[in-house]
């Protein structure tokens, strides 16, 4: 498997913090990123970041041929999560927790993971995946 | 000069979900169904396939952070101490660093003494925030824990990380009265380098390495402060099994009760540099005001610290900002040691 070391360091931000912008005029949080408010064109923006807040489930897949590299880590589980402040969509990796488990709506909270790694002997790239959030009963 | 005393401002914890009981461990190896009871084992904590020493040293920062609740900013030093890091050559401290948003114009290193790597970052900080140098710095004892398949050290070998934000101590739950360290040079267990997983003495690991050196440790302690065992309301000295933490407890003139506590690596195992770190944790969340607490950590090759710590009125205040160790212990799930062997890395498999 291929990694590009100049990518892996660009995006790191946006891996381990999920650095989103949150519009002032219009209050709409965009991940990922963007200079410009995607709702309301206003360049008003501020930089949040989604690792500080849980998120709900929406829904979820298991996927049992994973790509290259990640074939000792299957089922990868999948989710469609909604950030709970900001109400932002995005889909990440599930961990912690095996698929009978899963439920929709459960509150799920992000945690730093190895995502993948360029062989035995190459780069290892951290990022956020979401488990069931500790404490809540849910499993 | 009279110099402010360093303490600590925030801790956090971290324990992966899934245990292996030492019984499933004796089962496979052919060991005497008896063997892991002898020496104080019941389970241990095995971290995830997706888990290392960064991302459960991420957790128990990011927890202790929350404790802490103070400007990240001001972060001068980030120190972890491990001996089972991710990288050979590459700090696992930017990782968890640039992972937790904290600034870059700051310390940054990854410590290695075995189990007390962690412990001396916590000296060097007292050292570094007692002289102004920074305002504070985080400490991460984060392990997940080697041991050759079916050596006796695999009932106890386990994965956890415990996290310290230090400062100036009138911000702090608890402040560093005062601390020794005692060290030599004495091969009781050992990791060459390239080799997969340490090697040790047996029967060597106890008495001239663990007892000899936290007795001295703890004696010179007692001897700079003149304080007595009957000073202290909990002791938490490191814990590679059970028993040792009981014996030296008892050698030094302290009860079982100050030493229960604090004592759970019978039920997540030996989590190395995080070991007696997070027994002090869970004697944090427990603590009153005004309860002072002897922290004890050892490392083969070999070395001992001793802390006195005294409680402050903070630590109320602070316990529940943050998930506890009870809660971590909570949340578990066993797993058999196939799964276990999957986790850990124990089955020669190449990548495709």
């Amino acid at each position: 498997m291929f990694y590009s070391l100049p990518r892996a360091w660009r995006e790191r931000n946006g891996h381990y913090l999920l650095k989103a912008t949150k519009c002032l005029d219009c209050g709409k949080t965009l991940f990922p990123a963007s200079n410009v408010c995607r709702a309301c064109g206003s360049r008003n923006i501020t930089s949040v970041n989604l690792v500080d807040e849980d998120a709900r489930l929406l829904s979820w897949t298991a996927i049992y041929s994973p790509p290259s590299g990640l074939s000792h880590q299957k089922p990868l589980l999948i989710g469609l999560l909604e950030t709970i402040n900001s109400k932002v969509k995005l889909i990440s990796r599930l961990t912690d927790v095996l698929p009978e488990e899963l439920s929709e709506n459960m509150v799920m909270e992000p945690v730093l993971r190895r995502v993948s790694e360029a062989g035995d002997y190459g780069i290892i790239n951290y990022g956020i995946a979401y488990r069931p959030k500790l404490g809540s009963r849910q499993i | 000069m009279v110099l402010d005393l360093a303490g600590v401002i925030g801790w956090g914890v971290y324990i992966p979900r899934w245990r292996v009981k030492a019984s499933e461990i004796a089962r496979i190896w052919g060991f005497h169904p008896k063997s892991p009871q002898e020496i104080g084992l019941e389970e241990k904590a095995v971290a995830g396939i997706d888990e290392d020493v960064v991302t459960m040293g991420w957790e128990a920062a990011r927890n202790a952070l929350k404790r802490a609740g103070i400007d990240k900013n001001k972060i001068g030093a980030v120190w972890v101490g491990t001996e089972s890091k991710p990288y050979a050559v590459k700090p696992s401290a930017v990782i968890i660093a640039e992972a937790l948003g904290l600034p870059r114009t700051k310390l940054s290193s990854d410590l290695e003494f075995a189990c007390r790597a962690a412990s001396e970052a916590i000296r060097i900080s007292i050292g570094v925030v007692e002289s102004g140098l920074v305002k504070y710095t985080l400490v991460i004892g984060s392990d997940t824990a080697q041991a050759n398949p079916g050596n006796v050290l695999e009932f106890s070998a386990s994965s956890a990380a415990t996290a310290l934000v230090i400062g100036p101590s009138n911000e702090s739950v608890a402040v560093f009265e005062a601390s020794v360290s005692y060290t030599s040079d004495t091969t009781d267990f050992w990791r060459r380098d390239g080799s997969p997983y340490p090697l040790h003495g047996e029967a060597f690991t106890g008495e001239p390495a663990y007892f000899n050196h936290i007795i001295n440790a703890v004696k010179k302690l007692f001897e700079e402060t003149g304080l007595k065992p009957s000073d202290f309301k909990y002791v938490v000295f490191h814990q590679p099994n059970g028993k040792f933490p009981l014996s030296v407890a008892r050698i030094l003139g302290f009860t079982t009760e100050q030493v229960k506590p604090g004592l759970l690596t019978p039920i997540i195992g030996n989590s190395y540099n995080s070991s007696a770190l997070i027994g002090f944790a869970r004697v944090l969340e427990i603590a009153q005001p005004g309860d002072r607490v002897l922290l004890a950590p050892f490392g083969s090759g070999a070395g001992s610290d001793a802390f006195s710590i005294l409680v402050t009125d903070r630590v109320l205040e602070k316990k529940d900002l943050a998930p506890k160790v009870d809660d971590y212990l909570a949340r578990k799930t066993y797993i058999d040691y196939a799964t276990y062997s999957k986790f850990r890395g124990l089955i020669s498999r190449i990548q495709e």
